[in-house]
């Protein structure tokens, strides 16, 4: 008996001590469409936050205060669904114990998850496009990016000083979801404030591959440019190819979500030949094309542009927390976003805290936005969305 | 107004016939082995990963491809049979759980081997015809052609060949079929083979028009079974009729007053139908 007690004091100790020297973890959870219509959102964002992590992990850890914790990432699905990104969110919070979550990445799971993160004082950074998302009353929520309310005016004055003088129809196509309508409204207004005629708007829904009936109505207006909005990447590329098998000739821009290698690959080089991008980052710079390798490295697919915009995010998180001195206290953190910005960004830009004027409350990253032309295959800036 | 009328039709008659191509198949292994096969869609997945390995990574010209993937999903849809779904033939409940179980299992398996992106293949056939004033992009005509092809090949196989006959004499009544000499578990993997096969088929075709990933499938079985419940579960003519009829409904639709209003008017039909018919358009009543 006594021995026995003896091997299991032992045991018990020697269970212990691998605690007692273990670094503390600190949560960080991501929730975006890692399949479905949209998985290249949501794997930048799981990607930029893991190769992050994995940086800071690799010199030690997070130092907060007198403690240095290891940085463990918690992705999860949402499918594009707000329905799974609630119960996404509810397992992060209540059975991962994670106080900071990036994500959703989708606009109508941002707003669905918008009261958990309220009420367990969870601090969201969402990659929403909808206007709704930051708001007053939810000071946890915050906004890793520039969204078209940001960049989409610069870009249709680009338009209008680039493109022919005489194209001034155009039809506008998006997804039927929060998403999708806020890009429709926002994009509506625009063109109308710049002196085009919307000769045709089309929402869809996103399961739908085949374009051809949405596009045959549209092309009966003859429109001059055809801006496929928020359309996820591979859905734009679909798009962009109908049109032009249907014999669409006309100029195609994208104001919203960016993708451009993938517009590519599903509309193919000729088809895609001229689309012109919003773009959150210059591809031709070395740390993209560096973060572009790691990825590789780490996931064998290629990098979608925004993972930049969540690897930044995720440093200004750590430092905010880093500043708050604390990993518990989310109002603490919340509170030092505005000691961790201005932040220089990967690819040298500076990112601001903003949005009071638009949103009513300072929650917005204000990231540097480009312009880009695709030429053989290949993007090229050609200038800046500010 | 006649330019759209036209293009409405052809492009719903285009959609259609894959629909039909999808239908087919699945219609086939529910009438010969009451299996409601929930994983069809993901054997047009197979289908479509297979030709884009075969033509767009190995490079191989783009017709033996396509042939050996069709003919690669036959295979498969045989396999499955052999090993999974005999055991549990009889009992349909038991079927469609199976089914849904080798459906997931497929689309875990393509997300493993080929990750999430949307990936393109090659696209060989390129360009546009022009039927009147309305277009119809060549790709799309090659598509609906083949179909047609295979239409026509399947049906002389069900009524001019000595298999076709078995296969419809143990759809009609396993145990007599068994008297006359005819093996029913030989024709069950003849018939879960050959369903498969259409729906590979399908999704080897499709493949180079849309883009190719692990939950392709969900879509065109969502539209295959819509057909068979419209046309009746276990008819062939009836999902050859269910097909096109949805693809003209919907491409009406869709093009008139959107895609959403599209997808609602194709269950509106489906609703319809089965309150007036419950057998569908070409079902017999049991």
């Amino acid at each position: 008996m006594r021995f026995t007690s003896l091997i299991a004091g032992i045991i018990i100790a020697l269970a212990g001590l691998p605690s007692a020297f273990a670094q503390d973890s600190l949560k960080i959870g991501v929730i975006g469409p890692m399949t479905g219509p949209g998985a290249q959102w949501g794997l930048a964002a799981a990607g930029g936050v893991q190769i992050a992590a994995k940086e800071v992990n690799d010199k030690g850890g997070l130092k907060v205060g007198d403690k240095t914790y290891r940085v463990e990432v918690v992705p999860y699905d949402e499918q594009y669904k707000a329905a799974v990104a609630i119960s996404a969110m509810q397992r992060l919070v209540n059975q991962d114990g994670v106080k900071f979550v990036f994500g959703p990445v989708s606009s109508a799971g941002t707003l669905a998850v918008m009261d958990i993160s309220k009420d367990t004082k969870t601090i969201g950074i969402t990659g929403a496009y909808s206007s709704k998302a930051i708001d007053p009353s939810n000071p946890y929520m915050f906004r890793v990016y520039s969204v078209a309310s940001d960049f989409a005016e610069p870009m249709v004055k680009w338009l209008k000083k680039n493109l022919p003088a005489n194209a001034t129809r155009v039809a506008i196509v998006n997804p039927n979801d929060e998403t999708g309508w806020d890009s429709d409204k926002l994009l509506t207004e625009l063109y109308k404030k710049y002196g085009y005629t919307v000769v045709a708007k089309e929402l869809y829904e996103r399961s739908v591959r085949d374009y051809i009936p949405i596009l045959t109505k549209i092309l009966a207006e003859k429109p001059d440019l055809l801006d496929v909005g928020t359309a996820p990447p591979a859905s734009a590329g679909l798009i962009v190819r109908q049109a032009r098998e249907l014999g669409y000739k006309g100029d195609i821009v994208k104001i919203g979500g960016s993708g451009p290698r993938q517009i590519i690959e599903a509309a193919g080089k000729d088809a895609a030949e001229g689309v012109i991008n919003y773009l959150p980052a210059d591809e031709q710079n070395p740390a993209y094309q560096r973060l572009a390798a790691d990825y590789k490295t780490m996931s064998g697919n290629e990098m979608n542009p925004l993972l930049v915009n969540w690897y930044d995010g995720a440093y200004i998180l750590m430092a905010a927390i880093q500043a708050a001195g604390t990993v518990s206290d989310t109002d603490k953190v919340r509170q030092s976003f505005a000691k961790a910005l201005p932040h220089k960004s990967v690819l040298g830009g500076t990112i601001r805290l903003g949005g009071k004027d638009l949103y009513g409350i300072d929650n917005a990253f204000l990231t540097t936005n480009y312009i880009g032309v695709i030429k053989n295959g290949d993007v090229v800036a050609v200038g800046t969305a500010d | 107004m006649l330019a759209l009328t036209l293009q409405i039709v052809l492009n719903g008659l285009t959609t259609g016939l894959v629909y039909v191509l999808m239908a087919l198949g699945f219609t086939l292994i529910f009438g010969i082995m009451r299996v409601v096969n929930f994983a069809h869609g993901e054997l047009y997945m197979v289908g479509a990963f297979a030709v884009t390995v075969l033509n767009g990574r190995l490079s191989w010209p783009y017709v033996p491809a396509l042939v050996c993937s069709v003919i690669l999903v036959g295979l498969l849809g045989s396999l499955l049979e052999r090993v999974l779904f005999r055991r549990v033939i009889g009992n349909e409940f038991n079927c469609m759980i199976l089914a849904l179980a080798v459906s997931i299992c497929l689309q875990s398996l393509g997300l493993i081997a080929f990750g999430p992106d949307e990936i393109g293949a090659p696209r060989p056939v390129t360009g546009v015809f022009h039927v009147g004033p309305a277009v119809i992009p060549a790709d799309r005509l090659f598509v609906g052609a083949m179909a047609m092809l295979l239409l026509v090949a399947f049906y002389v196989f069900l009524n001019k060949t000595h298999l076709g006959l078995m296969m419809r004499a143990v759809a009609q009544d396993p145990e007599v079929a068994a008297l006359h000499g005819i093996r029913p578990k030989l024709i069950h993997t003849a018939a879960f083979a050959i369903g498969s096969l259409l729906a590979g088929a399908a999704g080897a075709l499709m493949a180079p028009i849309y883009t190719v990933f692990p939950y392709m499938g969900e879509l065109p079985m969502m539209k295959a079974f819509i057909v068979v419940v419209l046309g009746g579960l276990g008819s062939l003519l009836g999902a050859v009729i269910g097909g096109l009829l949805l693809g003209i409904v919907e491409s009406g639709f869709a093009t008139m007053l959107g895609s959403t209003a599209a997808a609602l008017v194709a269950f509106a039909v489906v609703v319809a139908t089965i309150t007036v018919r419950p057998e569908g358009l070409m079902g017999r009543r049991s």
